[in-house]
């Protein structure tokens, strides 16, 4: 079980390698929107608040697009009916395929993130900490997208409008992250440690809500 | 031993079927017919757990089917396509075998695969394959994934003459040895000794 496990996993990182073009195309539209944002507001002097804030609203678009294009293409009915009848149970494969998810967003993060900061004129030497940052809050927020997904590819199109309600579970990982870029070079540990402990707090829910409205709701 | 009881299902305010009996013995083939929104397809999946019964029961060997029964018992194949059309066929199989925690055999993989696609280009990406084609990915589980019920939804459809005799084949051989099978088709099956279940 423990190398077929391994062997989902590898196949699992293979199928994210295969969706890399449209994380691209995501990305390529946050660089365009940075630079419109950066050029529309190139005679006001902004701190780094303002900047950050709109990388973060962007960010929480393209992980929600992303998941909900992965989720209604490896969601679908028919392979729906096989993950149900796995050995391994949906809660681990909707894990598998969050954090594949997840590697896909942050790597691409990782490699444009210079490129975005001088768009945006944000000085360099902030570069790691806020590489850190994002990669922490984007654990909870591809976790929340998931539940969110799950519900909006439903086949009942009125209870897809529920998935509304889990979008105020973002609100906390955006109000962090403005109070870590608030204080003066991000220095507090401690304030890390909630992402730490809001994406637990996910991870003890997110697959089993994810799995039981895609059980539910698409079956 | 599946049994079904007084089985009734309603979608919405509409009745789909009503008391529905029937008992399908290890060894024993089940042929669901019916004209098309009878509820063969609902049928199948009220057996596998996937939607609950408006009321009645569905047994295995003696106890409610649940997730953990099913997972461990049942081979279901859909009539629609569950693969990854962005993976190749051999990509797939391994994709699909993981997934149902199959132990890998080379040799019986390529045993398998030759029954059912013979000289065919495995490295083929998915979506440039048939329709025909591509449902024989979904029966080549029959060969590798090794449960005691098949529950299989249309499993005929878009098949040549050749496939569609050595799905009968395993058929046969699955029922040789104490399988259960329970399966919609519009196409009649070759078998000779066969249940059938006609839903109004």
């Amino acid at each position: 079980m423990i190398k077929n496990f391994f062997k989902l996993i590898s196949s699992e990182f293979q199928l994210m390698l295969r969706g890399s073009i449209f994380s691209f195309v995501l990305y390529c539209l946050l660089i365009i929107s940075c630079a419109i944002f950066s050029l529309s507001l190139k005679h006001e002097s902004m701190g780094i608040n303002a900047p950050l804030s709109f990388l973060y609203i962007m960010i929480f678009f393209i992980s929600l697009f992303k998941v909900e294009k992965i989720y209604s293409l490896e969601f679908d009915e028919a392979k729906l009916h096989q993950y149900i009848l796995s050995p391994f149970s949906l809660e681990i494969i909707v894990f598998v395929k969050n954090m594949m998810i997840y590697l896909n967003l942050i790597i691409f993060f990782f490699i444009f993130s210079p490129l975005i900061l001088i768009i945006l004129n944000i000085d360099l030497i902030y570069l790691l900490k806020i590489n850190i940052l994002l990669a922490l809050s984007l654990l909870s927020i591809v976790f929340i997208a998931s539940m969110t997904a799950s519900i909006t590819i439903s086949k009942n199109n009125r209870l897809s409008l529920t998935s509304i309600l889990t979008l105020p579970l973002f609100v906390p990982i955006l109000i962090f992250s403005m109070a870590i870029t608030d204080l003066i070079d991000f220095n507090t540990g401690k304030m890390y440690l909630f992402f730490l402990a809001y994406f637990l707090l996910n991870l003890a829910f997110s697959p089993l809500l994810t799995s039981f409205a895609l059980k539910k709701l698409s079956v | 031993m599946i049994e079904v009881n007084n089985l009734s299902f309603a979608r919405g305010n509409t009745l789909i079927y009503k008391n529905i009996n029937f008992k399908v013995q290890p060894g024993e083939l089940l042929l669901v017919k019916g004209a098309n929104g009878a509820g063969k397809t609902t049928l199948l999946s009220n057996i596998v757990n996937f939607i609950d019964p408006l009321k009645g029961s569905i047994t295995y060997n003696g106890s409610e089917i649940d997730n953990h029964t099913a997972s461990q018992s049942f081979l279901y194949i859909s009539e629609t396509n569950f693969a990854h059309d962005s993976m190749t066929l051999n990509q797939n199989i391994e994709y699909w075998l993981s997934i149902h925690n199959v132990k890998f055999d080379k040799h019986i993989k390529e045993k398998s695969v030759n029954y059912f696609f013979q000289q065919l280009n495995l490295d083929k990406k998915f979506y440039q394959l048939s329709f025909g084609q591509k449902k024989k990915l979904q029966l080549l589980l029959l060969m590798l994934v090794n449960k005691p019920v098949w529950i299989l939804d249309d499993p005929l459809s878009g098949l040549d003459d050749r496939t569609i005799i050595n799905v009968n084949t395993l058929f046969e051989k699955k029922l040789e040895n104490k399988g259960i099978i329970i399966l919609t088709s519009h196409q009649n099956i070759t078998l000779n000794n066969y249940k059938t279940l006609k839903l109004e």
